[in-house]
């Protein structure tokens, strides 16, 4: 009952006890002291009484009710500034202090839940931090390190001691490359991904990709800048040996491809000299001359294909004409009919009539016909023919239905093609018939078309046969142009 | 009597020339073009050894090959045979790895194959594989030393 009233009622209701008091001890002193005392003594020593008596209650009434609860209050909010969140105040009475010790601890309550968040989050920036593999060094404007993580101090060797408050250029392998990531930073928010090198302790070098960002106070000024870098020595050292192995991969591949062929090339001159250095020792002209023409077969397959290498690697500039191309297969057919018939081939043109002129180089599309439509006779000639079948070659073409496309087929009922085969008849020196060719044909035939933006398809079945379709856009000036004029193309910029 | 030598190569100049080389040392050369040509020499020839091309029309030098193997007659006849891919042979029981692939790994893996099926089957593998460019006198040689002069 007593702890709901408040403090003011409590310091008049003692004041008005110890007046009470006093008059009551002057009642007393009064029936009793003036028998003893004179009158003006009386008084006196009453007054004397009183005031002290008035001074030690005052005294403990300032102590217990006002002194005590505020030096209570001070020492927990010094706790409080001293970090210590866990203070609470048992709220005894319910008077002005009362009021003030609950706001106090409705204070450090919250003060005690956001310095809680406040740890959780510092905690959980800096378990980012330091669990992190990265390099993170914070630098202040003159340049000196100011934090490093654990990432950095594991990756260049060095620990926090070592490194605080020294210039960062002491990480940097050519320090001049920091000024020119600052420099970026001049201009733009973030520098990303600069590529440097970081030196270790131990004076080893690290690839590093360095992101920088500036770090601003709520002012805007900046107060250190923050830099991220990622250790890719590894993956550097990994893409280098994979380039390396790959560009071996290709040497490799292109040496055996040529070695392949040039074997059987090779063997007809080493074969030839044999038979030439026999009939000069019998005096033998005939067979001289038949050596002689083994020999001069293997150099002239030799200088077909060092053409052929020429001609691959050579910048293309088709002649672009509209021409008509039913001309130019028929020419084709012509010239291969006989050699085909020679060969036991039946070798056919189908042309459906009124087929539009296309925009191409003629000469082109002229030899890359003829190298599939002898490859188609080849095909031919590896078949082993039933009875009730006859080895045949079929040169058509037809346009689509919108005039976009001229399509040319090239068909053979031959030996056909494995998957395996299918999908490597484009590579240069990729050859299945070494003994005749460059192992260059197909690989040439197939840029040909490219350079027209058009496209060969191929379907082929072992021991059934081969469509070879080369398909040619009808208008395709201007992206010849693009692809051929080295300036003019954005990709070759 | 000269001892017959078959040659079967789609390559004209091959055949020839071996040919000739076969003649000046003694032997009887016989030629043929594509593998049923081959087989057909064979046959009608009975030669004592045989010079084959593994990649041919028609038939190819391996099926050409297995099928003697598994005849009766002809199961013993010495065959050498003719692969611009005979170095890839010579590792051909060794576990080593290439470690690029070659456009002619497939084809090397092939003839592994062939090699390993024929040990399957118990069939005998070819008397000798000679690499191409090849010198007709080593040829030559090489035969002799297989079914003597």
């Amino acid at each position: 009952m007593l702890k709901r009233i408040p403090i003011f009622w409590k310091l008049s209701f003692a004041f008005f006890a110890i007046i009470l008091l006093v008059l009551a001890l002057c009642s007393l002193f009064d029936r009793c002291g003036e028998a003893l005392l004179g009158e003006i003594q009386f008084i006196i020593i009453t007054i004397f009484v009183s005031l002290i008596l008035s001074c030690g209650a005052s005294w403990v009434i300032v102590r217990s009710l006002i002194k005590q609860p505020i030096q209570k209050l001070a020492r927990s909010m010094n706790r409080l500034t001293e970090d210590d969140s866990d203070v609470y105040l048992g709220e005894d009475e319910k008077d002005e202090f009362s009021l003030l010790i609950s706001s106090f601890n409705e204070m450090a309550s919250k003060l005690a839940k956001s310095q809680k968040e406040l740890r959780n989050n510092k905690d959980f920036l800096e378990g980012i931090l330091e669990s992190t593999a990265d390099i993170i060094i914070t630098v202040n404007p003159d340049g000196k390190i100011l934090t490093v993580n654990s990432g950095a101090e594991k990756t260049l060797g060095y620990s926090r001691t070592e490194v605080i408050s020294k210039p960062i250029e002491m990480f940097f392998a050519n320090p001049r490359d920091r000024q020119h990531a600052l420099a970026q930073l001049e201009i733009l928010d973030n520098v990303v991904n600069f590529k440097t090198k970081f030196v270790k302790k131990d004076g080893q070098i690290r690839d590093v990709l360095l992101t920088i960002s500036r770090l601003r106070n709520r002012a805007g000024e900046i107060i250190a800048t923050i830099g991220i870098s990622k250790d890719i020595t590894r993956e550097k050292q990994l893409q280098t040996q994979l380039i390396q192995s790959q560009r071996f991969a290709a040497i490799g591949q292109v040496f055996t491809g040529l070695q392949h062929s040039m074997k059987n090339m090779l063997n007809a001159c080493k074969g030839g000299a044999y038979m030439i250095r026999l009939g000069l020792r019998k005096d033998d002209r005939k067979m001289f001359e038949e050596g002689w023409e083994i020999t001069s077969e293997g150099i002239d397959r030799l200088t077909d294909m060092s053409l052929d290498m020429l001609k691959y690697v050579k910048e293309w500039k088709p002649n672009l004409k509209r021409v008509d191309l039913s001309k130019t297969l028929s020419e084709i057919h012509r010239l291969i009919e006989k050699t085909a018939k020679d060969r036991g081939v039946n070798c056919k043109i189908r042309l459906l009539p009124d087929l539009p002129g296309v925009e191409c180089d003629a000469r082109m599309i002229h030899t890359a016909v003829m190298d599939i439509t002898s490859n188609a006779l080849d095909a031919c000639d590896w078949k082993d023919y039933p009875e009730n079948e006859s080895p045949e070659v079929i040169i058509g073409a037809f346009a689509d239905e919108y005039d976009q496309e001229f399509v040319i087929e090239i068909e053979d009922n031959g030996c056909g093609m494995t998957e395996e085969v299918k999908a490597n008849i484009f590579t240069p020196f990729f050859s299945t018939k070494s003994k005749i060719g460059t192992g260059l044909g197909l690989s040439i035939t197939s840029r040909m078309i490219e350079i027209h933006d058009g496209r060969i398809n191929v379907e082929s079945v072992p021991d059934i046969g081969t469509r070879f379709r080369i398909v040619l856009p009808i208008n395709c000036l201007n992206g010849i142009k693009e692809k051929t004029n080295g300036e003019k193309s954005p990709d070759n910029r | 009597m000269a001892k017959k030598v078959l040659i079967i190569d789609d390559d004209v100049n091959t055949v020839k020339f071996l040919s000739v080389a076969l003649e000046e040392n003694g032997y009887e050369p016989l030629g043929a073009y594509d593998g049923k040509e081959g087989m057909e020499k064979i046959t009608t020839e009975s030669p004592d050894l045989i010079i084959l091309d593994v990649m041919m029309p028609k038939k190819t030098g391996f099926a050409l090959f297995k099928s003697l193997r598994r005849s009766e007659e002809y199961k013993n006849l010495p065959v050498i045979m003719l692969t611009g891919v005979a170095e890839t042979l010579e590792d051909l029981d060794s576990q080593s790895e290439s470690t690029f692939e070659r456009p002619y790994d497939s084809l090397r893996e092939k003839l592994r194959v062939t090699i390993k099926s024929l040990k399957e089957d118990g069939l005998v593998k070819p008397d000798m594989f000679i690499d191409k460019p090849i010198d007709p006198e080593e040829v030559v040689a090489k035969i002799a030393g297989i079914i003597g002069k």
